[in-house]
């Protein structure tokens, strides 16, 4: 079965001064697909994520999203960006709107939707990852699991085409973390396409189609949960996995 | 010696009174014209524009380096030569410009502080849902830098009733300018220590006014 390509990635390479953090990679992913990228602190897995809707802008290299080149510069990569939803490591809630504010701000001023509208979908949105009965409150009565799962909602309110996610629960108290890969996870099974930055192995393996170790700038080796994490190729990838397994 | 404080502040009040209006009213116009103007530079400064971003920090540069009393000069006495058209003009009104762009140019580092001081977090996320620049400026950035620009615009506010003294050797008939129309009548030091105290009064209650301000911000937090 060939899935449709959603995102692909032509030699993408990232510089930061003298500092090279990608170094060339070429990836495509596909529609319904989850990709898990795994690698140690400052290989470049969060930068390459960022690459995905031009928060970073790629020193070279290209990406194309549903069959368009991003260019930052153009208006339409506001258009993009609405169809490409990211969950942060710092959450990055709205502390000066209410939790219903957060998540119709963007549907309101950029769809076009109203406000009824985009309340009642909030609302929904809010019961599925039981934080309705916050609506009301401001970002900073929440704790940074339920700011997380806002953040989650609020990137949902805008039916995006994928989900980025970048570290989404490193940030988290232990306790917390659960309740956010619940919600990451039920996203995937229903079919969303998702990428997900992480250091969570377990959850990795458990919900990834595809793994991806990025170390050094590169795409050091990739596969299925089974194959990277039973079956490691590369020493490098061994001598990772032996560390944080 | 001549009369006591109390004496020439009972007789002469009106004049402190329309001293100390003039004082904040100019204060006033300067502050807010200024921080028209200097909204516009700190957007200018912030801009990606290399040239026209570096345009806006010489200004700044300029106006926050050079003492406000040379200003002042440049604007009474120069500027008409250059433009004579102006000369029919009222020359206080250059004098008043001159506080004009010198606000601006101390607002514009207020405001760009402000805006900088936002967690880029939040930019990030604003854009990464699809927010144009200008709605995230609006309705992200702005509303979470306004606490921080408040307080700072108040203090500017404080900062100019001193500096518009420099005025009354213009002509303004601000709280400096009553001690050259008594001294007309005699009166040296009394006007003096009655207009410094009347300044302190004025910052020393605006202060604590902002003091409340940014403890009620500090509580949103």
């Amino acid at each position: 079965m060939t899935r449709k390509i959603l995102i692909e990635t032509k030699d993408l390479k990232k510089d930061f001064k003298d500092l090279q953090v990608l170094k060339g990679i070429s990836q495509t992913i596909s529609q319904g697909e989850v990709v898990c990228i795994i690698g140690p602190s400052g290989g470049g897995k969060s930068t390459f994520l960022r690459c995905l809707n031009m928060l970073e802008v790629p020193s070279s290299g290209e990406v194309w999203f549903e069959g368009e080149k991003l260019d930052p510069e153009h208006t339409d990569i506001d258009r993009h960006r609405q169809k490409i939803g990211m969950v942060f490591q710092q959450f990055n809630v709205f502390p000066h709107l209410t939790v219903m504010e957060n998540i119709t701000l963007a549907p309101i001023l950029e769809k076009k939707m109203s406000k009824e509208e985009a309340e009642a979908k909030a609302m929904e949105l809010l019961e599925r990852v039981g934080l309705q009965d916050k609506v009301n409150e401001y970002p900073r009565k929440l704790s940074g699991g339920q700011k997380q799962r806002l953040a989650i909602v609020r990137a949902m309110a805008m039916d995006p085409d994928v989900m980025l996610f970048d570290e989404p629960t490193s940030a988290l108290d232990p306790e917390m973390v659960k309740g956010v890969l619940e919600v990451i996870r039920k996203l995937a099974d229903s079919g969303m396409t998702c990428v997900i930055v992480t250091h969570e192995m377990g959850f990795a393996r458990e919900v990834a189609d595809r793994i991806l170790f990025i170390d050094e700038g590169i795409v050091v080796e990739e596969g299925t949960p089974e194959e990277i994490f039973d079956h490691p190729i590369n020493p490098r990838t061994k001598e990772f996995l032996s560390q944080v397994l | 010696m001549g009369p006591s404080i109390i004496d020439v502040f009972v007789q002469y009040w009106p004049i402190f009174l329309k001293g100390t209006l003039g004082t904040l009213h100019f204060a006033f116009i300067a502050v807010s014209l200024g921080s028209v103007l200097g909204t516009l530079v700190a957007f200018v400064r912030l801009s990606k524009n290399r040239f026209f971003s570096t345009l806006a920090g010489v200004y700044a540069d300029v106006l926050r380096g050079t003492p406000l009393l040379v200003q002042m000069y440049i604007a009474y006495f120069f500027i008409p030569i250059v433009i004579p058209a102006l000369n029919r003009v009222d020359k206080e009104i250059f004098v008043l410009i001159s506080l004009i762009l010198n606000s601006s140019a101390y607002v514009s580092e207020i405001i760009r502080g402000g805006i900088n001081s936002v967690d880029i977090g939040q930019s990030e996320a604003a854009r990464s849902l699809g927010l144009s620049a200008s709605h995230t400026m609006t309705k992200v950035i702005l509303p979470q830098a306004i606490k921080n620009i408040l307080p700072a615009l108040a203090n500017e506010y404080i900062a100019m009733i001193k500096e518009t003294s420099m005025a009354g050797s213009f002509m303004l008939y601000e709280l400096m300018y009553t001690r050259t129309i008594l001294a007309n009548k005699y009166l040296s030091w009394q006007p003096l220590l009655i207009i410094a105290a009347i300044y302190l009064m004025l910052t020393l209650v605006l202060t604590s006014l902002v003091k409340k301000m940014e403890e009620r911000f500090a509580v949103s937090d």
